[in-house]
C-alpha cells in the first residue's frame, strides 16, 4: 500500500472520528492540553524577559549602577574617560497635586544623555528629555489627576507644565517604583522642587554604554569599590536583578497549576484512546481481512493522531496567542511597556508536547488493538490486553513523568507533586466511593430506584473512583483562591483598628516640623512627629560587620542598606518593652540604643552590646539597654533602633508622622501641601487599592488558567461516562424490558449524578476549609472563619456538572439504543 | 475453466480443536478430514454453537488447530508463523461476513478499491469500477454504506471480495442478514462470480435451500463432519 493511499485512508479515516464524541473529546483535551501548556511557556517567557532579563532597550543602558546614595561623580568621570557614555538619574516617590486631587508618584529625574539605549516613547513625539519647566506624565498620572497635555501642575516649589504624554520608556527602574505611576522632569528642575531633602527616599542610578570592552573595564572597576547596598546591573547577568527570584517562584506557580490541567488531559487522552481503539476492533479486523499488515494498521492510526494533533496545534496555540494577549493587557499596568516577545521555540513547545503525548498514551492502545484477529468479527471474543500493551503502558507513563518535568524545569518538585496528587486522588476515589455507597444504603427503600441505583453504583464504582477526585479537587481548587483572595482583603482591612493610621507623612525639614504640628492641630489630628536619620551599622561591640556576624546574618537586609534611625526620651506608646529598661536620656557621652525583638534575634544582639554606625561619615555608637516589641502592621512610624536623645543631633535628619484622617480630615492633605510643597505624603487607603487592583489582576491571571484546568476536569468527566456506555445501554435496555419507562431510566441517571454532585461537592468544600484554614493559620496569618456558602454551592455545582457532562453523554445512548433495541427485538 | 486435472486448493488432516476454559477442556471437534478442489462450492451447515466458525477460521488460516494439519494452496498453515499466514491469506484469500463489514466513511467504489490499494494494484480504480458493475451497482459507485440498501451492501462487500481474484472465498452466513428475497439473489450473485472466477468458495448457512445448491455439503453436528449429497452434486 502506497504511503498516499495510506494517508488518504487515514484522512477519511480521521474525519469519521470527528462525528464520535469520544474522539471529539480526545480533540478537546488535547487542544486544552496544549493551550495551556504553550500559554505558560510563552506568557512565563515574556514575563521573565520583561521583569528578571535586562536587555539593554528595558535597561535603557548597556550597564545600570543603582544605589542608596549619590554615586560618587568620580565613576562618571572614569566612564567618560574610557570613552563611555554615562548618565545620572534620581528616582522617588513624591506626592503631586491638581485641584483636589493628590497622587503618589515616582519621579523620575534624567539629565542629558538619555536614555542611552531604546527610547522614550511620547505622545505627542518630542525629541529624548523634558524641557526645564516641562515634564512628561504617564497615562495613569493624567487620568487620575483628571489633567491632559498642555495643563500645569505643581510639583514641589515648581509649577510645571505637562509636555506630553509617556507612551513607554526605557529605565523604568525597579522594586515599587515599577507599579507607580511615573512622571519625569529635568535635572535641571530638581534644585527649585525642593524635593530632594533629607528623608527623600532617593534612588540614584548611573547609566553606562559604550564599547563592551571599556563597560568590562570600568566594571572590574566599579566592582572593586562597591558597597552592599549597591547593585551593578548587566546585561549578561540576570542574577543581578532583584524581581528574578520572586518571578522565579511565580512562573514555578503558574506551571504546577499547568502540571493539573496537563495531568487531567493525559487522562481524558488515555482513556478515550482506550475507548476509541476498543471500538475500531472491527475496524481494524475489516482492514486485516483485507489484507492490511499489523504493520500497516499501526501506521495508519498513527497517522490518524498526528492529522488530530496537527489540527489541535494550531487550534491550541491559537487560543494560547490569544488569552496570552488577554493576559498581558490584564498585567500591562505591571510591566515596562513593550514586553519582549518570546523566543521562538516557546511558542512551539505545547504542541511539541502534545505531540509526545499523544504518541506515548496512544501507542500502547493501537499497538494492542492491531494485533486484534480477523476471527473477532466472526465470534465476538475480546481481544486480550497483551502483556506488550501493559508494558507500554508503564513506559508511557514514565516518559510522560519525565515530559512533565523537563517542561516544568524541576525535577523534585514534579514526582513530589505527581506523588501527592496521586495519593490525594486515590483517597479521595476511595472515600468518596464509599460515601456514594453508604449515602444509597440509606436511602434505602425511600424509592423505587434506589436498589437499581446501588447496582449502578456497584457497576460505576471504578469510574466514580476518577471523577470524584478529579472534581472534588478542581472544585476546592477553584474555592481556594477565591476566597483566599477576598479573605485576604477583606479581613486585612477589617482587622486593623478603625482609627489605625491610614496616612504617612516623611519627608518632613527640620524647619517644617512646627508648621506641620500646628497644621495637624487645626484638622484635630494627634500624632507624634519622630525624628528619622538614615545609618549603617558598621561593628557590633567594636568588631566589623564581616566578623562579628555570621554569614546568614549579613544576609539581614539591615546589615545591608541605611537604617531609618530615630531618638525620643519616651518609648512610643504602641511599642512594648520585652527586655531591659527603657533609658530616657544618655549618660554623659555614652548613648543608649532601644532594639526591635525579631531585628535583635536575628542579629544576635544582647542586652549590653555596643551597635556602632555610620550616619553619612560620623560614626556614632549606642549601648542597647532594652528590646522593644513592635507591630509592624499597625501603620504607625516603627524603627529597628532608637537612640537617647543627643547622640544624633546635628546630623541631616527629617521627621515622620502617621495620622487616621477621615472625612473632613482628609482635606489635611491638600493644606499641608500647600504649605509644605516637599513633604511626601502617602495614602494607605490609596496604596491598598492599588494593592488590591494589582492581586485582582493577578488573579484573573491565574483564574483563565483555573477555567482551562475546570475545562480539562469536565471533558475527563464526559470521558469517563462515556467509557461504559455499553454497560449503561445494556442495562437501560434491560430496565426498558423489565417495565421501567424511559423517564425512570433517566431518573436513575439523574440520582446518580446529584448522588455523585453530592459528594465531590462536599468533598472539595472540606478540601477547601481545611487548605484555608493553613492559609489563614500559616501563611497570611488572619484568623480562620469557615465557609457556609461553599457548602451550599460547590454541591450544587458539582451536580450541575455532573448532570449537563451526563445529558451530553446519555444522549448518545438514547439514540443508538432504540435502534438496538428494536434488532433485539426483531 | 476447470481443468481435467483437479487440484486440491485446500486439505485438512485429522484436525481437531480444543478450548482451555474454565470449566476444563472444551474440545468443539476432532479427527476432522476434508480435501476441498479448485472451484467447488462448498457448505457448511450445522447447529448453533457447533463450531462452525471455528472450523472456518482454520480452514482461513486466521487460527491454528489443536490437533492436525490445514494445508492452503499447497502450504500448511501450522508451519507458518503469524506473519506468514498473513502474507498467504493476503495471496489467495478473502471474506464475506454476516454484516458486510464495510468501512462508512468510504463510498462503494473507494471500499472496493480499498483491498487492491493495500495490495499496490494497478489501475484500482478501474478494477473496482469493473467489479461493482457486474454485481449491478455500476450507478451506485459513490454512494457511501448508509445510503445502501442491506442487499446493495452486501453486493459491494462481494465485489470487494473478488476484487483481489482470490482463490478461496470465505463466506459466514453471507445472508443472515438478509431477507430472503435478497439473500436468494445475494447467492445468485456469489456463484455467478464463483463460476466464472473459477474461485473456490467456502460458505456457513443456516439456509438449507442454499446449502443444497452448493456443490457439496458439509454437516457439523456434535464434534463430527459429515459429507451429505446434494442438489448441486447432481448436476454435475
Ligand atoms: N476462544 C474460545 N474459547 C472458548 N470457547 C470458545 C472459543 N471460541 C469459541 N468457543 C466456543 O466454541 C463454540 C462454537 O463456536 P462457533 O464456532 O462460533 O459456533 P457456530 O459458528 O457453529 O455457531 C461456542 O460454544 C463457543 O462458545
Ligand atoms: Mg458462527
Amino acid at each position: 500500500m502506497t504511503n498516499h493511499s495510506l494517508l488518504k485512508l487515514a484522512w477519511q479515516q480521521t474525519l469519521a472520528a470527528n462525528r464520535l464524541p469520544i474522539w471529539r473529546a480526545l480533540l478537546l483535551a488535547l487542544t486544552v492540553a496544549i493551550s495551556i501548556a504553550t500559554l505558560l511557556a510563552v506568557l512565563g517567557d515574556r514575563l521573565e524577559q520583561s521583569l528578571g532579563r535586562q536587555t539593554a532597550e528595558l535597561l535603557g543602558a548597556d550597564m545600570t549602577l543603582r544605589s542608596g546614595r549619590p554615586i560618587d561623580p568620580a565613576i562618571a568621570e572614569r566612564a567618560r574617560s574610557l570613552g563611555l557614555e554615562t548618565s545620572g538619574v534620581i528616582q522617588f516617590p513624591t506626592m503631586i497635586e491638581a485641584g483636589d486631587n493628590l497622587l503618589l508618584i515616582s519621579l523620575r529625574v534624567v539629565e542629558a544623555p538619555y536614555p542611552l539605549r531604546g527610547k522614550i516613547v511620547t505622545q505627542p513625539t518630542l525629541p529624548h528629555l523634558p524641557e526645564p519647566g516641562t515634564l512628561w506624565a504617564e497615562p495613569s498620572v493624567l487620568e487620575r489627576l483628571n489633567l491632559k497635555v498642555g495643563d500645569q501642575i505643581e510639583l514641589g516649589y515648581t509649577t510645571f507644565t505637562v509636555a506630553a504624554q509617556l507612551t513607554s520608556t526605557p529605565d523604568r527602574g525597579n522594586g515599587f517604583s515599577t507599579f507607580s505611576p511615573q512622571v519625569i522632569i529635568n535635572r535641571q528642575d530638581l534644585t527649585a522642587t525642593k524635593l530632594l531633602g533629607v528623608g527623600s527616599r532617593a534612588r540614584y542610578r548611573q547609566l553606562f554604554a559604550g564599547e563592551p570592552q571599556a563597560l568590562k573595564q570600568l566594571e572590574a572597576r566599579i566592582r572593586a569599590s562597591m558597597a552592599s547596598d549597591e547593585r551593578l546591573i548587566t546585561l549578561d547577568n540576570s542574577n543581578n536583578n532583584i524581581n528574578s527570584s520572586a518571578l522565579n517562584n511565580a512562573s514555578r506557580y503558574l506551571r504546577l497549576g499547568a502540571l493539573l490541567t496537563l495531568l487531567i488531559s493525559a487522562l481524558t487522552i488515555a482513556l478515550s484512546l482506550r475507548r476509541y481503539t476498543l471500538n475500531s476492533r472491527d475496524r481494524a479486523a475489516v482492514l486485516l481481512s483485507l489484507g492490511m499488515t499489523a504493520r500497516q494498521l499501526q501506521i495508519l492510526f498513527l497517522l490518524q493522531l498526528l492529522l488530530a494533533w496537527v489540527a489541535c496545534a494550531l487550534v491550541g496555540t491559537g487560543i494560547a496567542l490569544l488569552l496570552e494577549q488577554f493576559a498581558l493587557v490584564l498585567l500591562s499596568d505591571l510591566l515596562p511597556q513593550p514586553v519582549p516577545l518570546a523566543q521562538p521555540v516557546f511558542y512551539g513547545l505545547g504542541a511539541l508536547l502534545g505531540l509526545v503525548s499523544l504518541i506515548t498514551l496512544g501507542l500502547p492502545p493501537m499497538v494492542a488493538m492491531s494485533q486484534v484477529s480477523v476471527m473477532y468479527l466472526f465470534r465476538r471474543t475480546a481481544a486480550p490486553t497483551t502483556l506488550g500493551g501493559r508494558v507500554l503502558q508503564l513506559v508511557a507513563g514514565v516518559l510522560l513523568t519525565g515530559l512533565l518535568m523537563l517542561y516544568l524545569e524541576d525535577l523534585q518538585l514534579t514526582l513530589i507533586l505527581i506523588g501527592a496528587l496521586l495519593i490525594t486522588a486515590w483517597v479521595l476515589g476511595k472515600f468518596g466511593a464509599w460515601l456514594l455507597r453508604i449515602s444509597a444504603f440509606a436511602l434505602a427503600g425511600k424509592h423505587t430506584l434506589v436498589r437499581l441505583l446501588r447496582l449502578r453504583i456497584q457497576q460505576q464504582q471504578r469510574w466514580h473512583r476518577m471523577q470524584i477526585p478529579v472534581i472534588s479537587l478542581l472544585l476546592a481548587l477553584m474555592a481556594i483562591s477565591l476566597w483566599a483572595r477576598s479573605d485576604l482583603m477583606e479581613r486585612w482591612q477589617n482587622q486593623l483598628p478603625d482609627d489605625a493610621p491610614n496616612h504617612f507623612l516623611i519627608n518632613i525639614q527640620p524647619h517644617e516640623r512646627d508648621g506641620v504640628d500646628q497644621v495637624l492641630d487645626n484638622y484635630q489630628l494627634n500624632s507624634s512627629l519622630y525624628p528619622m536619620i538614615r545609618g549603617r551599622i558598621s561593628a557590633l561591640n567594636g568588631e566589623p560587620v564581616a566578623t562579628a556576624f555570621t554569614p546568614e546574618q549579613r544576609q539581614h537586609n539591615a546589615l545591608n542598606r541605611e537604617l531609618n534611625l530615630s531618638w525620643t526620651s519616651e518609648m512610643p506608646g504602641h511599642n512594648r518593652l520585652v527586655a531591659g529598661r527603657w533609658s530616657p536620656q544618655a549618660d554623659g557621652d555614652t548613648a543608649y540604643i532601644s532594639v526591635e525583638q525579631a531585628f535583635a534575634n536575628t542579629l544576635g544582639l544582647k542586652l549590653g552590646d555596643t551597635l556602632s554606625f555610620t550616619v553619612g561619615s560620623f560614626p556614632v555608637d549606642g549601648v542597647i539597654t532594652s528590646v522593644r516589641a513592635v507591630q509592624w502592621e499597625s501603620f504607625q512610624p516603627n524603627f529597628y533602633v532608637i537612640f537617647t536623645p543627643g547622640a544624633l543631633d546635628n546630623m541631616p535628619m527629617s521627621y515622620i508622622t502617621s495620622f487616621h484622617a477621615e472625612g473632613e480630615q482628609r482635606k489635611v492633605a491638600a493644606a499641608l501641601l500647600q504649605r509644605f510643597p516637599t513633604i511626601t505624603l502617602i495614602d494607605i487607603d490609596q496604596l491598598l487599592a492599588q494593592a488590591r487592583s494589582l492581586i485582582g489582576k493577578l488573579s484573573d491571571t491565574s483564574g483563565m488558567v483555573m477555567l482551562l484546568t475546570l475545562l480539562a476536569g469536565l471533558i475527563l468527566v464526559f470521558t469517563t461516562l462515556s467509557q461504559e456506555l455499553d454497560q449503561r445501554r445494556y442495562e437501560n435496555a434491560l430496565l426498558h424490558t423489565l417495565g421501567a419507562t424511559p423517564q425512570q431510566c433517566r431518573q436513575l441517571d439523574l440520582l446518580e449524578f446529584a448522588l455523585l454532585g453530592l459528594v465531590c461537592g462536599g468533598l472539595a468544600a472540606a478540601l477547601g476549609e481545611i487548605a484555608l484554614w493553613f492559609i489563614h493559620q500559616r501563611l497570611v496569618l488572619i484568623e480562620p472563619v469557615l465557609h457556609p456558602s461553599n457548602w451550599v454551592l460547590l454541591p450544587l455545582t458539582a451536580t450541575a456538572l455532573f448532570t449537563l457532562t451526563g445529558l451530553l453523554a446519555r444522549r448518545r445512548v438514547d439514540e443508538s439504543n432504540s435502534y438496538r433495541l428494536l434488532r433485539t427485538l426483531s | 475453466m476447470n481443468g481435467p486435472v483437479s487440484e486440491i486448493i485446500l486439505s485438512a488432516q485429522d484436525v481437531a480443536k480444543r478450548f482451555d476454559t474454565q470449566a476444563g477442556t472444551l474440545e468443539l471437534f476432532s479427527n476432522i478430514s476434508l480435501q476441498i478442489q479448485r472451484g467447488e462450492t462448498v457448505a457448511i451447515t450445522g447447529p448453533s454453537g457447533a463450531g462452525k466458525s471455528t472450523l472456518l477460521s482454520l480452514l482461513a488460516g486466521l487460527d491454528l488447530a489443536t490437533e492436525g494439519s490445514i494445508t492452503i494452496a499447497g502450504q500448511a498453515t501450522h508451519q507458518l508463523d503469524e506473519k506468514a499466514r498473513a502474507e498467504l491469506r493476503s495471496r489467495h484469500i478473502s471474506f464475506v461476513f454476516q454484516t458486510f463489514h464495510l468501512l462508512p466513511e468510504l463510498n462503494a467504489l473507494e471500499n472496493v478499491i480499498l483491498p487492491l490499494e493495500i495490495r499496490g494494484t494497478t489501475d484500482a480504480p478501474d478494477k473496482a469500477r469493473s467489479w461493482l458493475q457486474q454485481v449491478g451497482l455500476g450507478e451506485r459507485l459513490d454512494h457511501h454504506p448508509a445510503e445502501l440498501s442491506g442487499g446493495e451492501q452486501q453486493r459491494v462487500a462481494i465485489a470487494r471480495a473478488f476484487a483481489t481474484e482470490p482463490d478461496l472465498l470465505f463466506a459466514d452466513e453471507p445472508t443472515g442478514n438478509l431477507d430472503e428475497h435478497t439473500g436468494e439473489a445475494i447467492i445468485e450473485q456469489l456463484f455467478q462470480l464463483n463460476r466464472d472466477q473459477n474461485t473456490t468458495l467456502v460458505l456457513i448457512t443456516h439456509d438449507n435451500h442454499l446449502a443444497a445448491r452448493c456443490d457439496r455439503r458439509l454437516h457439523l453436528h456434535n464434534g463430527e463432519l459429515k459429507e451429505r449429497r446434494t442438489a448441486g452434486a447432481l448436476h454435475d
